[in-house]
C-alpha cells in the first residue's frame, strides 16, 4: 500500500477550553476522494483550519507527502500561503471570491505559478496562460460573465468560480468545504461528476451535509465520520449508513 | 524635606492641642517667672538671668526676647506698681496714643483705673517711655537664648527646624540643651529629629567611638542630609580612619539604598495613578471601539468637555457662594455628574450626527470624528479663550499622607480609588444589568438583535452616550491633576488607544491590565531615560508585544474568514 | 482627465490616446507654460503667473506627492497609514541638514556649525552630519531614511498581521513619538525651530527666480513621474493583488501570496518617494520643524485624498490642490473657521461623498439619467431597472 500524502496523527486543537478536535488520526492516501461527513461542531472546518495553516495544532503533527518515498513536511510548521505553494488548495464554506475584481481576474490572480512580489509586477499572461483560462471559465459555465465583478454574481456561480480558482491554482490536493450550498439540484450533481473526474489525478477531501451529494461521490471512496474532534467510523457509504454510532450522533441519543 | 512636610503634617494635628494645655502646666508658669525675673532684675545679674532662660520652654520668650534686642520692649508700670513688660502699638481706634501689648500674653495692658474686668486698653502718650536698654553683651546673651529658643517652642514644627537648624551648625555647645530636651520631649518625629541632630554634632565628636555610634545612629535613621555629610567626610584630608570609612560607606549604603526604595515606591505610586488616569479614558473608548468597532477620535475632547464642566461648576460654585464659603470645596462632587452628563449630551448628539452612519467601518469613523475633534478644539478655543484654565482643587484632595516616607497626593489616591469604583460600576452595568445584555446582544449580531426586537438604534444610542459620559468623568478626574486646555484632548488620546489595542479590543479586564501596566512601565522609565524617551520605549514595546500576540493581552476571536 | 484606476481586464494598455493627452496637457502647462511664461513676460503683465503663485504651486505638488502615497497604501491597499507625514517630514530634516551645512558662514554667528548649534553651545558638528556636506549622499539619505523607518517598522507590523485600524494607531503612535523626539532640543535636530535660513542648494542662490523656478518644475515633474509610477504598479496583476488584499487579505493567504511582502514593498517604496517630495519641499518653504511630522498632519493628507477621491490616482492630486489652496484662502480670510472648514470636510467626505470629487461628474450624470428617464416615463417600471 502506498504513503499516504496526508497523515494526521494524535491532532488536538483547544478553543477557550473547548476541544474542537480530539486526538484525531486521518490518512488521506494519493488519488483518493475522501467524504467527511458529521453533525455540527464535530471539527470538520477546524480540521481543514488545521490542514491550512489556518489554526496550529496543540499536539499531534500532520505531514505531508506530496512525492511517495521523499521526505515529508509538518504542516504544522508553516503558514497560509506556505502551504497554498506546496500544493494543498481549499474551497471554503462560504464562497469567497474577490468579489471587487472581474471573474477573469479572480482566475488569473489563482492560477499557478511564481507568487512574489516582483514576479507579480512583471507579470504577463502568455497564450499557455490565455488557453488555460479559457477552458476553466468554460469549465465553470462562467464565460460570458468573465467581465463581471465576482461580487454580483449569484451563490452558487460565486460556488463555481471558487471551484475554478481552486482548480487554476492546480494543488495536489484539493479541500473541498460544503460545495453543494447554494447549487440547484442539477449544478449539484454536475459537481459532483467534476469531483469523481478529478480523483486519481488529485487527492481530494470534501466536507459535506447533503447525503445524496456525499452518495454520489463516495461511490468508489471512502466516507469519514467525524463526531466531537475524532473519527467516529469510517468506511463505505452504505456500511456507515447502516453504522449504530452514526445513527445514534445522527438522530440523538433519545432515540433506541 | 519629606520628613520636614511630616512635621507639619503633625504640627497640625498637635499644635493647637500643645498651646491650649501649657496655659495650666506649672513649668510654663515658672518659665513665665523666670523671664519676668530676667527682664526685671538689676543690669548686673541679667547676663546670667537671660542665660538661665536657656531650654525654657515659654512661648513668651521669643517675642519678649525679640523685642528687647531690636530695642522695642517697654516696661508699663501700672497704678499698683507693677511693671508690665510690653510692646507699644498705635490704637486701633486711632488718635495720637499708644496701647501697650504685653509680651506675656499678647494682649493689650487694661486701663484698670477704668474698672475691673475694663475691656478699656490703657492709653499711652508716645515717648513717655523709655525702652528697656540692652548692652552688647546681654544682646549676645539673647541671641544664645533665641538661637535654641525654638528647641522649646510649643509647636512641633518650629522645634522640629530650630532642631534640625542647630544640628547642621554641628556645634558641641549644643548638645546639652539637645540631650536635656530629648529626655522629655513626647512627639516622637522630634524625638527622632533630636537623635539625628545629636549624632549629627556627635560626627565632630573627638571621641573615635563616639563617632562610630552616631555613624551607625545616622545610618539608621535614613538621614539625607548625614549622607551628604558623609560624602564630604569621607572625602576630606586628611581621610578618617580606616575603621570609620568602613563605617561611612556602610551607613551611606544604607541610607542610600533606603531612599532608593522610596523612590521606586513613589514612582510606582504616580504610574498606578497615571495608569488609572489612562484606565478612565480608556474605559470609554473600550466600550466605544470595542463593544461598537467605533473609532471615535474625538474621545478626548469629549474629556475636555468633562474637564470644562467642571471649571463651569467651579465658577458657578463661586458666584453663588462667594470665595470664602467652606461649602466651595463641594464643587468637586457637583462636578462629577456634571461633567458625565455634559460629556454624554456631546456623545450623544455626535453618535446621531456621525456615527450611526459609520457602525463597523472603523477607517471611516476614524475620518469623520476626527473633523468632529477639530471642530470642537476650535469651539472650546472661542468659548474658553485659547489657554489654560484655572481649577482650583477642593482642600480635601490637597496635600498628601505619607507613609515610610513615601508621599501619597491626595488626589492621585482619589483618582486611583474612583477609577476603581468606576471600572467596577462598568462592570455591573455590562454584566448585571437588563441594559448590559442589551448592550452586548447588539453588540455581537445588530440584525439579529433587532430581529428579536432590541430596539438597536436606541440601545447604539446609549451605549454611545455612556461612554461618552465615562470620558467626562476621566476629564473632570484629569483636571485635579494637570492643566485644562482647549488641546488637552490631543495629549492622552493617542496613549488611550494604546491602551485599547493592546489590552484586547472591548475587553474591559484586558483595559485594567493595559492601563496599569503601560502607566506603570512609563513612570518607571521616565527617572531612568527621561520623559519621551520613555514614551518611545513603551511604544516600541507595544509593537513588539503585538508581535507576540496580535490580538491583545486578551484577544476576541471569530470564526469567520475576515 | 480621467484615468479610471481599475480596468475590467488583467493586462489593460498603460494609456489610451485620450488619457495619453489628458496627462500631458496639464503636465505641460504646469511644468513648461507657467514657468516660462513667469520667465518671460514683464512682471505686470496679466498672463504672468507671480513668483508666488509658482512657489505655491510648487508646494502643492509636493503635498500631491504626498497625497498619491497615501492614496496607493490607503484606496488601492486598505492601509490608513498615519505615518505618511512622518517619512515626508524625514526627508525633508534629511536634505535640510544638507541644507543647513551649506549656509557655510553666512548664518547669524558667522559660525562653520549652524546657527542653532552655536546657541546651544556645540564646539563641533556631530558625527553623523559631516557626510551631510556631500548633496549626493543627503539625496541618499532622504530615499533610504524614510525607507528604512517603513521597513523595520512595516515589517514588525505586517509580520504579525496588524491591519485596518490597529495599524492606523500604531502608524499615528510612531508618528507622534517620532515628533515628540524631534522636539526635543537635545536630540540634536534644532527642537521646536528645526531648521530654516537656508541660503544655497548646489551653489545656487535659494532666493533667485531661477533656482525657484527649477525647483518648482522639479517638484511638477517628480508629481508627474510618481503618478506614472503608480500608474503603472496599480495596473495588471500587481494592482489587482493590491486591491485584493484590500478588499480580502485572508483570501490571498490562501492563494499563496505573502501579501505581508507585498504590503512591506508598497510601504517601502511609499515612504522613498515621500521623503524626497519632502525634500523637495523643505527648499520651496524655507523651513522643516518637527510640527510637520505631527499625526495631524498625516491626517491631513488622507483628507486630502478623500476629498479628491480614493482609490483613484488623479482624485489624490486634485484633492491634494484643491484643499491647500482652499485652506491657503482660509487661514488667510477666516482663520478661526479653518479648523471648522477642514473638520467639515471630513465628515462631508466621509458620510455624503465616499467617491471624492471626482466621482462628482459620474454622480451628475447618474442624476441627469435619472431625471431625463423619470421625465419621459414617468410610470415605476425605472425603479426595477439596474443602473
Amino acid at each position: 500500500m502506498s504513503h499516504p500524502i496526508i497523515q494526521a496523527e494524535d491532532v488536538t486543537k483547544t478553543f477557550d477550553g473547548f476541544r474542537a478536535i480530539n486526538a484525531l488520526n486521518f490518512y488521506l492516501f494519493p488519488g483518493e476522494l475522501r467524504t467527511v461527513i458529521g453533525p455540527n461542531g464535530a471539527g470538520k472546518s477546524t480540521f481543514f483550519d488545521l490542514l491550512t495553516g489556518r489554526a496550529k495544532p496543540d499536539t499531534g503533527g500532520i505531514e505531508y507527502t506530496p512525492i511517495q518515498n521523499t521526505p515529508s513536511t509538518d504542516l504544522a510548521k508553516l503558514n497560509e500561503y506556505e502551504i497554498q505553494r506546496l500544493g494543498i488548495g481549499r474551497k471554503f464554506q462560504t464562497p469567497s471570491v474577490f468579489a471587487e475584481q472581474t471573474v477573469f481576474t479572480n482566475l488569473v490572480l489563482s492560477l499557478n505559478g511564481p507568487r512574489g512580489v516582483f514576479a507579480s509586477l512583471f507579470h504577463r499572461l502568455d497564450s499557455a496562460d490565455r488557453d488555460r483560462l479559457d477552458d476553466l471559465l468554460k469549465l465553470v459555465r462562467l464565460g460570458d460573465k468573465r467581465h463581471w465583478k465576482a461580487g454580483l454574481l449569484s451563490h452558487g456561480e460565486k460556488q463555481w468560480l471558487e471551484i475554478g480558482m481552486l482548480l487554476a491554482s492546480e494543488p495536489r490536493v484539493l479541500l473541498v468545504d460544503e460545495p453543494a450550498a447554494g447549487m440547484t439540484d442539477e449544478e449539484t450533481h454536475r459537481t459532483g461528476e467534476l469531483l469523481l473526474s478529478l480523483a486519481g489525478k488529485h487527492s481530494i477531501v470534501v466536507v459535506e451535509h447533503d447525503m445524496t451529494f456525499v452518495k454520489q461521490i463516495s461511490i468508489n471512496g471512502q466516507v469519514t465520520v467525524l463526531h466531537q474532534g475524532s473519527v467516529l467510523c469510517e468506511g463505505k457509504f452504505d456500511d456507515v449508513q447502516s453504522n449504530d454510532k452514526v445513527r445514534e450522533v445522527y438522530l440523538g441519543r433519545g432515540k433506541n | 524635606m519629606i520628613r520636614s512636610l511630616l512635621i507639619v503634617l503633625y504640627g497640625f494635628v498637635l499644635g493647637s492641642g500643645l498651646a491650649r494645655s501649657s496655659e495650666s502646666v506649672p513649668v510654663v508658669a515658672s518659665g513665665r517667672a523666670q523671664l519676668l525675673d530676667a527682664l526685671l532684675t538689676p543690669p548686673a545679674r541679667q547676663i546670667a538671668a537671660v542665660r538661665a532662660l536657656i531650654g525654657v520652654e515659654d512661648a513668651a520668650i521669643t517675642p519678649a526676647l525679640t523685642a528687647w534686642r531690636a530695642g522695642e520692649l517697654y516696661l508699663v508700670p501700672l497704678p499698683n506698681g507693677a511693671l508690665v513688660p510690653a510692646t507699644l502699638a498705635t490704637a486701633p481706634d486711632g488718635g495720637d496714643f499708644l496701647v501697650a501689648i504685653s509680651v506675656l500674653d499678647g494682649l493689650p495692658v487694661p486701663d484698670s483705673a477704668s474698672g475691673v474686668g475694663s475691656a478699656h486698653p490703657l492709653r499711652i502718650v508716645p515717648k513717655s517711655l523709655k525702652s528697656l536698654e540692652t548692652t552688647a553683651t546681654l544682646r549676645r546673651a539673647i541671641r544664645d537664648v533665641l538661637e535654641v529658643a525654638g528647641v522649646a517652642d510649643a509647636s512641633p514644627s518650629v522645634r522640629y527646624e530650630s532642631i534640625e537648624r542647630l544640628g547642621q551648625s554641628r556645634k558641641a555647645e549644643h548638645l546639652p540643651l539637645l540631650q536635656a530636651r530629648l529626655a522629655i520631649e513626647k512627639t516622637p518625629a522630634v524625638s527622632r529629629a533630636l537623635a539625628d541632630a545629636i549624632a549629627f554634632i556627635q560626627l565632630s565628636d573627638s571621641s573615635p567611638t563616639v563617632r562610630l555610634v552616631a555613624i551607625a545612629a545616622l545610618g539608621e535613621a535614613h538621614s539625607l542630609a548625614a549622607a551628604s555629610r558623609f560624602k564630604e567626610l569621607l572625602a576630606a584630608t586628611p581621610p578618617p580612619s580606616s575603621e570609620e570609612v568602613a563605617a561611612l560607606s556602610a551607613a551611606l549604603k544604607k541610607i542610600e539604598s533606603h531612599w532608593k526604595t522610596v523612590n521606586f515606591f513613589g514612582d510606582l505610586f504616580r504610574g498606578l495613578s497615571a495608569g488609572s488616569v489612562l484606565l478612565l479614558i480608556a474605559l470609554g473608548l473600550a466600550i466605544t471601539f470595542g463593544l461598537m468597532g467605533v473609532i471615535n477620535m474625538a474621545h478626548g475632547e469629549l474629556m475636555v468637555v468633562g474637564a470644562y464642566s467642571t471649571f463651569v461648576t467651579q465658577n458657578l460654585f463661586v458666584s453663588a457662594l462667594g470665595t470664602a464659603s467652606p461649602f466651595l470645596n463641594l464643587y468637586f462632587i457637583a462636578a462629577l455628574p456634571a461633567a458625565f452628563f455634559s460629556a454624554a449630551l456631546v456623545g450623544l448628539a455626535l453618535e446621531r450626527g456621525v456615527i450611526q452612519f459609520l457602525y463597523k467601518r472603523p477607517l471611516e469613523s476614524l475620518l469623520a470624528t476626527w473633523g468632529v475633534s477639530l471642530a470642537l478644539q476650535q469651539t472650546f478655543r472661542l468659548i474658553f479663550g485659547p489657554a489654560n484654565v484655572q481649577i482650583n482643587a477642593p482642600s480635601w484632595l490637597q496635600g498628601s499622607a505619607a507613609f515610610h516616607d513615601v508621599l501619597f497626593a491626595y488626589n492621585r489616591l482619589f483618582v486611583i480609588g474612583f477609577a476603581a469604583l468606576v471600572v467596577f460600576g462598568v462592570w455591573l452595568v455590562l454584566n448585571r444589568t437588563s441594559l448590559g445584555l442589551l448592550v452586548r446582544a447588539v453588540m455581537q449580531n445588530r440584525q439579529m438583535a433587532s430581529c428579536i426586537g432590541v430596539r438597536a438604534t436606541r440601545v447604539n444610542m446609549l451605549t454611545f452616550a455612556f461612554g461618552s459620559g465615562l470620558a467626562g468623568l476621566a476629564g473632570a478626574c484629569l483636571s485635579q491633576l494637570g492643566n485644562v486646555g482647549p488641546s488637552m484632548g490631543q495629549l492622552h488620546i493617542i496613549d488611550s488607544f494604546m491602551v485599547v489595542v493592546s489590552g484586547g479590543v472591548g475587553n474591559i479586564l484586558g483595559s485594567v491590565a493595559a492601563s496599569l501596566g503601560i502607566g506603570t512601565v512609563d513612570q518607571l522609565l521616565q527617572p531612568l531615560l527621561g520623559a519621551v524617551m520613555g514614551k518611545i520605549l513603551v511604544l516600541f514595546a507595544i509593537i513588539l508585544f503585538l508581535q507576540w500576540r496580535p490580538g491583545g493581552l486578551f484577544p476576541t476571536r471569530s470564526r469567520s474568514l475576515d | 482627465m480621467s484615468v479610471p484606476a481599475k480596468l475590467s481586464d488583467v493586462e489593460p494598455r498603460f494609456f489610451t490616446r485620450a488619457q495619453w493627452a489628458s496627462f500631458l496637457l496639464p503636465t505641460l502647462l504646469l511644468a513648461l507654460v507657467l514657468p516660462l511664461l513667469n520667465a518671460l513676460l514683464p512682471s505686470e503683465h496679466l498672463l504672468r503667473p507671480s513668483d508666488f503663485t509658482l512657489n505655491l504651486y510648487g508646494k502643492y505638488a509636493t503635498y500631491a506627492v504626498l497625497a498619491l502615497g497615501v492614496d496607493l497604501l490607503w484606496g488601492f491597499l486598505g492601509i490608513l497609514s498615519l505615518g505618511q507625514a512622518l517619512f515626508f517630514a524625514l526627508g525633508g530634516y534629511a536634505f535640510g541638514m544638507h541644507l543647513l551645512l551649506m549656509i557655510g558662514k553666512d548664518g547669524q554667528y558667522k559660525s562653520k556649525l549652524p546657527d542653532y548649534m552655536v546657541f546651544l553651545g556645540y564646539k563641533a558638528l556631530p558625527v553623523h552630519w559631516q557626510p551631510f556636506y556631500s548633496f549626493s549622499f543627503a539625496t541618499c539619505a532622504v530615499l533610504v531614511i524614510p525607507a528604512l523607518i517603513a521597513f523595520v517598522f512595516g515589517w514588525l507590523a505586517f509580520r504579525s498581521r496588524i491591519k485596518g485600524v490597529y495599524l492606523s494607531i500604531l502608524t499615528q503612535a510612531l508618528t507622534y513619538a517620532a515628533a515628540l523626539l524631534f522636539f526635543r532640543n537635545d536630540f540634536g535636530f534644532g527642537g521646536n525651530n528645526g531648521f530654516t535660513d537656508f541660503k544655497r542648494v548646489l551653489g545656487a542662490d535659494l532666493n533667485s527666480p531661477t533656482t525657484r523656478r527649477v525647483l518648482y518644475v522639479s517638484s511638477v515633474l517628480l508629481l508627474a513621474g510618481v503618478f506614472l509610477l503608480y500608474r503603472w504598479l496599480t495596473r495588471a496583476k500587481f494592482g489587482h493583488l493590491l486591491q485584493a488584499i484590500r478588499d480580502g487579505e485572508n483570501r490571498v493567504l490562501f492563494s499563496g501570496y505573502a501579501t505581508a511582502s507585498y504590503k512591506l514593498f508598497v510601504f517601502v517604496l511609499v515612504a522613498a518617494i515621500t521623503g524626497i517630495a519632502g525634500a523637495l519641499y523643505v527648499p520651496q518653504v524655507g523651513i522643516i520643524n518637527p510640527s510637520e511630522m505631527t499625526p495631524e498632519k498625516s491626517l491631513e493628507a488622507v483628507v486630502w485624498v478623500a476629498v479628491g477621491g480614493r482609490g483613484t490616482l488623479l482624485g489624490p492630486v486634485l484633492g491634494a490642490f484643491f484643499v491647500n489652496a482652499l485652506k491657503s484662502w482660509a487661514t488667510r480670510s477666516v482663520p478661526e473657521l479653518w479648523l471648522y472648514i477642514i473638520g467639515g470636510l471630513f465628515i462631508v467626505v466621509v458620510l455624503f461623498l465616499p467617491g471624492g470629487l471626482i466621482s462628482l461628474p459620474a454622480r451628475f450624470r447618474l442624476l441627469w439619467a435619472r431625471y431625463r428617464s423619470r421625465a419621459s416615463r414617468p410610470d415605476s417600471s425605472t425603479f426595477f431597472q439596474q443602473p
